[in-house]
């Protein structure tokens, strides 16, 4: 589904330029549930943003079920962040002025959806993540866990193939952590969501079927055979 | 996404910070409203002067003006312009449905002790119907007052209070230059710009006039037309007959219309630079004060803005988010300004006595004025914030 060929990225400082992604090549499957570990600075959330459509590669070919990233427009990417994936960020991100149904309801809103449709799908997602009593709370009533629930509802109620979680516990405690993680098996288990978490805890890593590491702007491991201090659960 | 949500969004940004969005109008609302309060002081004011031209109930006023040569020539006519042949003339014009004649001058009134002097006016029958005369008590001259030339008098309601006080003046005799007339009837008291200018004044029959007085003078002929667009026509050629008749060249002339016309546009278009450059002004600095504040908003919300650019929001829905915000902002403020410039408009119409008329015409530019406002300024705001590196904004604290 997700193919990378030859992904570089060079950011250019002044005179500087770094480069950020050396040649990457990966493939991610349908229905898989993928951990990218590496420590800060190794280029594993450039990475994440160019599989999520949030920016381009500077070289290399990107193919999202068979279409190539190259030939689209800014709207088609739009589009593709909307239908295709969903996002979960470290820092939630909820839009602090809406209530939690209301942050669920924007990506249905850029989808177009009737009102009536969109009320249903949002109150049926925050059902998902187990908020269906918190629905008409503003993000600053809500806990740690309870607000990166809310993200999650709002990732998956456009019913996406891939869910790309930026380190989604970074802000949580373990035990909360625990429960958004249990969250993204279920929604992979049961939905047959592709899911990719980028984090560099390696409990975090364990809950995915396969890990893949990344350090300074390369794949140095990647495999669910070994891997080594994590685990498959 | 559609233009309602945006406008929810719009007003949910504008309400959270309610001080800043209103000292933001507040430049908008000043421009507005003054816009609309000198347009409709600028209409009032045409309105009135073309009222005070054109006389009431589409008439037209004849004049005698003379050179120098013709008053040496017919020395007589400078005292007596008119004559009732004059008027049958013109009567006899198939444009006239009408001619009122009146002869006015400057007499004594008297009344048991009290004296003063009054504007007496002989008037014709149409002369009522045309200026309408309405009477508040008693009646007015009918008919048979006028063909019997009976000695009956109209009396206007400074009159009546000065020489009558609480007093029904109705059925009393007051005497006019010493010539004895009943009054049957008490104006109206005025309304408006010259309320306070209403002079002493008694209506009273021509025929009794001339009777009496064996004054055959008629001061003032006023036309009225049978259609509106014959006005000018049915003027000009009652101007000419009567050239004729007295064998003059041009003493007599009816007001030209199109001069009239003329003068007004001009006094209307320095009107329009003084509104243009207020407007002007006043709208530009509001302008950027909408801009400026948007700019401080994309900024503040560079964070939303990547959130709803990973979520799925297109570059145009972002900015047309940001654009519909400057929009609701001036219309808000337009929309204020209008209601305050018609809120001024009346208030200063109650005292100078004439209306200001507020247009709807006006109050749609108004609108529109102040959404191109809100346009041409919140573009660089939203431009700003649709190029936006999503990234980038995602990381901004």
């Amino acid at each position: 589904m997700i193919e990378l060929e030859a992904i570089t990225k060079t950011f250019t400082n002044g005179p500087e330029k770094v480069d950020v992604l050396k040649n990457i090549h990966l493939t991610i499957e349908e229905g898989e549930f993928i951990a990218i570990m590496g420590p800060s600075g190794s280029g594993k959330s450039t990475l994440m943003n160019i599989i999520g459509f949030l920016d381009r590669p500077s070289s290399g070919r990107y193919f999202l079920n068979g279409k190539e990233m190259k030939n689209m427009t800014d709207q088609e990417l739009a589009r593709i962040r909307n239908r295709t994936i969903g996002f979960v960020f470290q820092q939630f991100h909820l839009l602090p002025r809406l209530t939690a149904l209301k942050n669920v309801e924007l990506p249905l809103i850029y989808a177009g959806v009737k009102k009536r449709e969109r009320l249903e799908r949002a109150k049926e997602a925050l059902e998902k993540v187990g908020l269906a009593e918190r629905i008409d709370y503003l993000p600053n009533k809500l806990s740690g866990g309870q607000k990166q629930r809310v993200a999650i509802a709002r990732a998956i109620v456009n019913h996406p193939q891939i869910i790309l979680a930026d380190e989604p516990t970074g802000a949580l405690d373990s035990k909360t952590s625990a429960q958004i993680m249990e969250l993204f098996t279920k929604l992979n288990r049961e939905e047959g969501t592709t899911i990719v978490v980028v984090t560099h805890e390696r409990g975090v890593a364990a809950y995915a079927d396969r890990i893949v590491y990344v350090k300074d702007g390369k794949i140095t491991q990647d495999g669910s055979e070994s891997t080594p201090g994590g685990g498959i659960k | 996404m559609s233009i309602l949500e945006n406008i929810k969004i719009a007003l949910s940004s504008i309400m959270v910070h309610k001080m800043r969005s209103f000292l933001t109008m507040l430049g908008i609302i000043i421009g507005i409203s003054s816009v609309i309060f000198i347009v409709a002081l600028g209409q009032g004011g045409t309105e009135q002067l073309k009222s005070l031209f054109v006389g009431p109930g589409n008439t037209i006023s004849l004049t005698y003006l003379p050179s120098e040569e013709e008053i040496q020539k017919n020395p007589e006519l400078l005292w007596s312009p008119f004559t009732e042949e004059d008027i049958r003339a013109i009567e006899s014009i198939p444009e006239v449905l009408q001619v009122v004649a009146s002869n006015e001058y400057f007499g004594t009134l008297r009344y048991r002790e009290k004296q003063e002097d009054v504007y007496i006016a002989g008037i014709n029958q149409a002369y009522i119907e045309v200026n309408e005369l309405n009477v508040a008590s008693g009646r007015n001259l009918l008919s048979s007052d006028f063909l019997g030339a009976r000695r009956t008098a109209v009396i206007n309601a400074a009159s009546a209070e000065e020489f009558f006080g609480d007093k029904n003046p109705l059925g009393e005799i007051i005497y006019l230059d010493s010539q004895p007339f009943e009054v049957v009837g008490v104006l109206e008291k005025p309304e408006g710009l010259f309320a306070a200018f209403d002079t002493f004044t008694v209506y009273i029959p021509w025929e009794t006039l001339r009777a009496i007085t064996g004054d055959r003078n008629i001061s003032t002929i006023t036309i009225q037309a049978k259609n509106t667009e014959d006005l000018q026509t049915a003027g000009e050629k009652a101007a000419r007959l009567l050239n004729q008749i007295h064998g003059t060249d041009e003493a007599y002339q009816v007001l030209n219309m199109e001069q009239i016309a003329e003068g007004l546009g001009q006094i209307t278009g320095i009107m329009t630079m003084i509104i243009g450059s207020i407007a002007g002004i006043s709208l530009l600095v509001g302008g950027i004060g909408v801009m400026n504040i948007m700019l401080v908003s994309v900024t503040e919300r560079t964070r939303e803005i990547g959130i709803r650019m990973a979520l799925g929001a297109t570059r145009g829905q972002i900015l047309l988010q940001f654009l519909i915000e400057s929009i609701t902002l001036t219309l808000i403020g337009g929309i204020i300004g209008i209601i305050l410039g018609m809120i001024g408009a009346t208030i200063v119409s109650a005292f100078i006595g004439f209306s200001l008329t507020v247009s709807l015409p006006v109050i749609l530019i108004g609108v529109g004025f102040s959404m191109l406002i809100g346009i041409v300024f919140g573009i660089l705001p939203a431009n700003k914030a649709s190029n936006l590196d999503p990234i980038e904004s995602l990381r901004y604290e």
